[in-house]
């Protein structure tokens, strides 16, 4: 049994299929990519995922629980954490307030506690805290802890969003474009780094990608939608040499 | 050492303000304490109204309502049986309520436990819905519990309202509770909770994706701003002695928002500097709602005219500052002593890190 498993996932919004038959499989620690023109539906399907949609047709399978329209806390808490392809952080809040918030779907004590700052409650935020900086330092992000988030330039930003969704402490991450607006030389660090976490936190992580050098490089298996239906799917090299992709991406020669 | 000056320094405003009120009580005439209570008051409504559209960015237009409920429990609860035997001469109290009298503190908790019970009902259904829809439905709800208030004869006693209420509400109970609301909202602001508050106001979307649940804490500061709400208004009903369905109307609600926004949305020392500037101006401004007579020329009063003022205030504040007094940060002594804020500010120059002034 695989880790994630979405059969036949189908989105409809009225009249258009953003999504159709979407089929997937994530095997605990692999790094896998989806791609696809503008358009093809690719965010559609984290969201589907996720949760912010709810499918009109198919099954999402998390761990062997069935997820399918769940709503977006509740796959968090399961272990699914993503990031978003136009960066939401909690703006106006500190570097350190976006991590802490995102520990808080674990959290144990009631609110009556919190209000109370009982010892169980204290002693919990303790370790929040003491998480939430071990993760900022991780992404090197520890000395900026009190500036606001939208203080930021735009590449740290990003690697908060990272440090964040792995405050949830998920299984499976999902990484919407990470690579966006970065140079060769950032999206290689970001290559090394994205694997990196996967060791550290033995994560599997879903993402999608226009950057193909970090595509091709990073992801054991590619999808490839178009027009929100699957047209490839298969290893780097595979994808490469596929017709139907190199006819998504670059067009179909006319043939008199 | 600034932990130490500052630990010394809330001391002594405390002691101050104690020695203030027990001087307040002694030797000022009834007319200033009136005043200083209907203060603190306002500063809890404020603070309570600053919870759900401050900090968790709800625009919420029905404490109103909420108040209504906590003034009129409160006040059926200490009445006694003869004055509601005496008031109630239209349709007789029903059952259990004509004989019961509770003492204050239960009363006043009473109300405000009824008042969350109000909001975890309308909120159920109507926390759903964003912004604009949500002010309306909030806004519909507020009046819809005034129509109920004029309609049910045997409990609210209808349009005549509630006269005869005991006058227990002292600075003692409303300063008291007022410090207490205060304590009470920062904790939970400051805790993991309140962050996850502050994380839906931010953004709905990422909030939830990040695990916290809308509904759950959506209702959670709806509940506790009712609470608080309902509590504000028990007290103002036994301070004001008499009630009527008439004064909790949306204008209520208005006077309330008019002090969270001025005093910053995201600010509960705000709100508190808000409630007592704005409070203590209503009374000072009463002069222009009578004539002014300047020996050669008299200007005959128009009632409602501090309205206006208040409204153009909103306005100015709204165009030209609209993060408040305040905005989303508290008072704190570090700030008050931390003179290159000071030096910023008078010599105008540019913030020094991370250019946070945008």
């Amino acid at each position: 049994m695989s880790l994630l498993d979405v059969e036949n996932v189908t989105m409809q919004f009225g009249g258009l299929t953003a999504v159709k038959d979407f089929n997937l499989r994530l095997e605990k620690g692999e790094i896998v990519a989806l791609i696809g023109p503008n358009g093809a539906g690719k965010t559609t399907a984290f969201n589907t995922i996720t949760g912010v949609y709810k499918p009109t047709k198919g099954r999402i399978t998390f761990k062997g629980k069935n997820i399918t329209g769940l709503r977006p806390d509740q796959i968090t808490r399961l272990g699914i954490a993503r990031t978003f392809q136009n960066i939401r952080l909690f703006k106006d809040l500190s570097v350190l307030d976006n991590v802490l918030i995102a520990n808080h779907v674990h959290i144990k004590s009631n609110f009556m506690e919190a209000v109370l700052k009982l010892p169980g409650y204290r002693k919990e935020e303790r370790a929040m805290r003491q998480k939430s900086l071990m993760l900022l330092e991780k992404v090197g992000l520890a000395d900026l802890k009190d500036e606001k988030s939208n203080s930021l330039p735009y590449g740290k930003q990003r690697r908060l969003e990272i440090a964040r969704a792995l405050a949830t402490d998920p299984t499976v991450l999902l990484l919407d474009e990470p690579a966006a607006g970065m140079n060769p030389k950032e999206a290689e660090d970001l290559t090394h780094f994205i694997r990196q976490i996967r060791d550290e936190y033995n994560l599997t992580i879903f993402m999608i990608e226009h950057h193909m050098d970090v595509v091709m490089e990073i992801s054991q298996r590619i999808y490839v939608l178009d027009y929100g239906v699957t047209i490839a799917h298969g290893s780097p090299v595979e994808i490469q040499n596929n017709q139907r992709v190199i006819e998504a991406y670059l067009g179909v020669e006319e043939n008199a | 050492m600034n932990k130490k000056r500052n630990a010394i320094l809330t001391i002594i405003s405390i002691l101050l303000l104690a020695l203030f009120l027990v001087y307040a009580n002694n030797f000022l005439d009834i007319y200033v304490v009136r005043i200083l209570n209907v203060c603190a008051i306002y500063t809890i409504l404020g603070l309570s109204l600053n919870l759900v559209n401050g900090f968790t960015g709800l625009f919420s237009l029905g404490h109103a309502g909420f108040m209504a409920v906590g003034a009129y429990t409160t006040a059926l609860l200490t009445m006694s049986p003869a004055v509601k035997k005496q008031i109630f001469y239209m349709a007789p109290l029903i059952k259990p309520l004509d004989a019961i009298t509770l003492p204050f503190p239960a009363a006043l908790i009473a109300g405000g436990v009824l008042a969350a019970l109000a909001a975890y009902i309308i909120g159920a259904p109507t926390l759903r819905l964003k912004g604009d829809y949500l002010a309306i439905a909030t806004l519909g709800f507020g009046e819809i519990i005034r129509v109920i208030f004029t309609n049910t004869q045997n409990i609210t006693n209808g349009a005549l309202g509630l006269k005869g209420i005991p006058a227990t509400t002292n600075l003692w109970w409303s300063f008291g509770t007022a410090a207490f609301t205060l304590v009470v909202l920062m904790s939970l602001i400051n805790s993991s909770y309140g962050r996850a508050l502050k994380a839906i106001r931010e953004d709905e979307i990422a909030a939830e994706s990040m695990g916290v649940s809308l509904f759950f804490h959506k209702n959670l500061s709806f509940i506790i701003g009712a609470f608080f709400a309902g509590i504000g208004g028990g007290l103002l009903g036994n301070l004001l002695g008499t009630i009527d369905p008439k004064q909790f109307n949306f204008l209520f609600t208005f006077n309330i928002l008019l002090i969270v926004v001025l005093g910053g949305m995201g600010s509960f020392t705000g709100t508190i500097i808000s409630a007592f500037i704005i409070t203590i101006a209503n009374e000072v401004l009463r002069f222009l709602d009578e004539s002014i007579d300047l020996g050669f020329i008299v200007f005959n009063g128009k009632l409602g005219l501090r309205a206006v003022v208040f409204s153009a205030l909103l306005m100015v504040v709204v165009l030209f500052y609209s993060q408040g007094l305040m905005g989303t940060s508290e008072f704190s002594w570090d700030r008050l002593f931390d003179k290159s804020r000071w030096g910023r500010i008078f010599q105008r120059k540019p913030l020094e890190k991370g250019g946070t002034d945008q």
